[in-house]
């Protein structure tokens, strides 16, 4: 192996602050300069440290390892880089004991290239600790003896800032031990507050809380499998089983899903997500696995390349109440039950995608582009609504006389100029061409004058709309933008829809 | 789950060309009808040399020919009700051309333009029946649109389906991207178990054999219109029930000149069991019916001035 070292600009000049095996037996070390470490070692490789890669790398292997629990928080700068927090709690008996899973972990860890140093604790900061300066890898501490495994440990596992250790070296102390057992008042006195906290941390005096990557499930299930799945129906089968295992406690609790992630955990050390949203909250185990059935249907082509799938977790991000509610009879079965409008909206959304399913919503305008709202997504009619109270902003009625105007049935996106041919400048057109087409007007209705709302100061041109049907008997919409010789000299004329 | 155009179909549904074989009515080629009750053009002259034959269609009362109906239609469809639900399009001299008194439900009716510029005209005489649905049963109208299929002409536009007499607030909008999804969509809607009042769908292209036959298998168990709008191609063979050309003719006036409601060449082009023909129709908003009209409008303001008063 050659010696490869990562370097980046420091004091004095470039500096190392990565290193790998062999240059650490060339006797280099983190922080040396790099014209020093040239002359130690011939053959050096040099790369510049790229900090943000880094960091992804990083992010994207705490991804991974939320497949032994769902709690995972990357070490910030404060608390050293480099490193993952898993909170264990509870899943460690999925893995055979705390030991099971520190074995598993390195020896998959140890498969993608990496040599991690794992600790189990009862704290975070003990656990920092043992990694880092730990005598061996893989110390398990049973908890409640933090002070005892910290007692040999150097200063420097403390997670202290650098000019509070040099003061510490100064004053004599080495271990850690030797600071626990000193009286806390002089020392309170003496240091800011980050000695006595993170000293307070470590054995578990004050709390600790981790920022896990994603916020953690409300409900969670997960399986490991024997042998990577490849196959689209392996993964709902597997997706089938964990949600069955799901509803029990929704059904406890009395819930159904809103927000829902399955995870799946490629055997390279990624992590496929997938989210699914609900339009009403489910407890329907068949239906959910009809909708991831559709998700994974969209996501095919990750399929195809990989070398597959060895773990799926299914977490429940948002639920809600959903209390249990009687099935309807069979003779009122004809008036279609709201969940099956729900579950229809779900399967589309899913297929079509996001905004495929939409409705049409009046606005307060006269604008006629700005009168109607395409909405997507589809607001359930008269479904949750009857025990809440009416929303301030509930959807305008459609009005039958508002606006007055006749309306095209099809809007143009953007009104398309046409040439118009009218006797007089602010007469009604009496021939026009639209996308290369020479329309005879045989009738035309108007105007109507439409004026941009007075707070809109953008300077719209006023319009006169008119309803002009041409000699084969089609409609259009069309409109002259700008009062004849106040607003412009030569007034524009675009086409803004069809009427059917 | 998804939607496959090549599926073995369950069932093969024989295509009856002519209706009941009992007349020769020549099929494919448009009836002229324009106006009066019981003129029918080249079937008026054929049932005067055939008096018998003709009687026998002009009264769809007659028992036997009920119970005939009723046998093939067992024989032809997966699901068969006993009483067959339709959309009455309140228009008897159209009624008398096809099989039940509207459009039956439970089966695909096709709806196409007569020419690249008459997709709207298509699309408005859908929305037409999309409101005569509405206005007859409770419940959303689902309508499924193919991105290409009405962007040459614009979005639909709220206050334009307001004027056609449909609630847009009763409207479900479902867009897909292409006619494929489309169709998928339309199939998982009339599975679902939701019963709106109207599935409608726009599509670009025609529908293929095999999709109008799923679309027919799976909307035979439920009692809902259902209608799909293509653009102006040929349509090739499908297993639609009807299919009708619409195409634009000048809307009606008030007697100040003004438009007043739109009016469509409408021609049954295809009918199983029925006949087709051709009619100038008139769309009342207000009343939520067709009527029949003359087939030419006043056409004095074509020749004067565009704002002359007539009356």
């Amino acid at each position: 192996m050659q010696a490869l070292v990562l370097v980046a600009p420091g004091k004095g000049g470039q500096r190392i602050v990565c290193l790998n095996r062999a240059a650490h037996a060339g006797g280099l070390s983190l922080g040396e300069l790099l014209s020093n470490a040239r002359s130690k070692v011939l053959d050096l490789q040099i790369r510049d440290a790229d900090p943000a890669a880094d960091r992804d790398a990083l992010y994207k292997l705490a991804f991974w390892a939320m497949r032994y629990c769902p709690g995972v928080a990357v070490c910030d700068e404060a608390s050293g880089a480099d490193g993952l927090f898993l909170d264990i709690t509870g899943a460690a008996q999925l893995f055979g004991g705390e030991e099971g899973l520190l074995a598993d972990l390195e020896r998959r860890l140890g498969s993608f290239g990496l040599h991690p140093r794992l600790a189990v604790a009862g704290t975070a900061g003990a656990a920092w600790a043992l990694a880092r300066y730990g005598k061996r890898n893989r110390i398990v501490l049973a908890p409640g003896t933090e002070q005892e495994g910290l007692k040999d440990l150097p200063l420097a596992a403390l997670r202290l800032p650098e000019e509070v250790l040099t003061v510490l070296r100064r004053l004599g102390f080495r271990r850690c031990g030797e600071l626990i057992d000193q009286p806390r008042a002089p020392f309170g006195a003496r240091f800011d507050a980050p000695l006595l906290s993170r000293l307070d941390q470590a054995l578990g005096r004050a709390p600790e809380p981790l920022i896990p990557v994603v916020p953690p499930p409300l409900y969670r299930a997960q399986a490991q499998f024997l042998e990577p799945i490849l196959q689209q129906e392996h993964v709902l089968e597997a997706a089938r089983g964990l949600l069955q295992s799901l509803m029990q406690d929704l059904a406890r609790d009395a819930v159904g899903v809103r927000l829902l992630r399955l995870l799946l955990f490629k055997l390279d050390g990624a992590a496929v997500s997938l989210e699914l949203g609900l339009a009403a909250p489910s407890r329907d185990a068949q239906h959910l696995a009809q909708l991831i059935g559709l998700r994974l249907y969209r996501l095919h082509s990750e399929f195809e390349t990989d070398f597959g799938f060895e773990a799926a977790a299914l977490h429940v991000l948002t639920a809600e109440d959903m209390p249990e509610r009687q099935n309807q009879l069979a003779i009122a079965a004809h008036n279609a039950a709201p969940e099956e409008l729900a579950r229809l909206i779900d399967r589309l959304q899913h297929r079509l995608g996001a905004g495929a399913v939409g409705q049409l919503i009046a606005q307060q305008s006269h604008i006629p582009e700005r009168a109607v709202r395409h909405s997507k997504g589809f607001s359930l009619p008269k479904i949750a609504r009857s025990s809440s109270p009416p929303r301030p902003e509930e959807p305008l009625p459609w009005a039958p006389d508002l606006p007055a105007g006749e309306r095209p049935l099809l809007l143009l996106p953007r009104p398309e100029a046409a040439d118009v041919v009218a006797l007089v400048p602010e007469g009604p057109p009496r021939q026009f061409r639209w996308r290369g087409v020479r329309h005879q007007v045989a009738y035309s209705g108007g105007p109507e004058r439409i004026a941009a709302e007075w707070w809109r100061r953008t300077g719209e041109p006023t319009r006169d709309y008119y309803v002009v049907e041409d000699t084969a008997g089609r409609r259009f919409w069309l409109f002259r933008a700008g009062l004849y010789d106040r607003e412009s000299a030569a007034p524009q004329w675009f086409v803004h829809g069809v009427f059917g | 789950m998804h939607y496959r155009a090549s599926t073995s179909a369950q069932f093969c549904i024989p295509l009856v060309k002519a209706p009941l074989g009992l007349t020769q009515v020549p099929v494919g080629r448009p009836v002229a009808h324009c106006g009066g009750p019981t003129g029918h053009g080249d079937t008026a002259a054929q049932s005067a040399r055939n008096p018998k034959q003709g009687q026998a269609l002009d009264q769809p009362g007659d028992p036997r020919i009920a119970k005939l109906r009723r046998s093939i239609a067992k024989l032809e469809t997966a699901f068969f009700r006993v009483t067959p639900t339709t959309l009455s399009l309140g228009v008897p001299e159209i009624h008398r051309h096809l099989p039940g008194p509207g459009l039956a439900c439970g089966v695909l009716h096709e709806v196409s333009a007569a020419s690249y510029g008459d997709a709207p005209a298509a699309l408005a005489f859908l929305f037409a029946l999309t409101s005569m649905a509405l206005q007859a049963k409770p419940g959303l109208a689902m309508v499924v649109l193919s991105q290409r299929a009405c962007a040459h002409w614009g979005r639909l536009y709220g206050h334009g389906l307001d004027r056609l007499g449909v609630d847009p607030s009763r409207l479900m909008l479902v867009e897909a991207a292409t006619d494929k999804e489309a169709l998928w969509g339309i199939e998982e809607i009339l599975r679902s178990g939701v019963q709106p009042a109207m599935v409608a769908g726009a599509l670009a292209r025609p529908v293929e054999l095999t999709a109008s036959r799923r679309l027919n298998l799976a909307a035979a168990a439920l009692a809902i219109p259902l209608a799909l709008a293509s653009p102006a191609k040929a349509g090739g063979e499908s297993a639609a029930a009807t299919r009708w050309r619409i195409g634009t003719i000048p809307a009606s006036r008030d007697r100040f000149g003004a438009l007043l409601n739109p009016r469509w060449r409408v021609s049954l082009e295809r009918c199983r069991h029925g006949r087709p023909g051709t009619w100038f129709v008139e769309w009342n908003h207000v009343a939520h019916r067709f009527s029949l009209v003359e087939g030419l409008a006043d056409r004095s303001s074509t020749q004067g001035a565009g704002l002359r008063v007539t009356g």
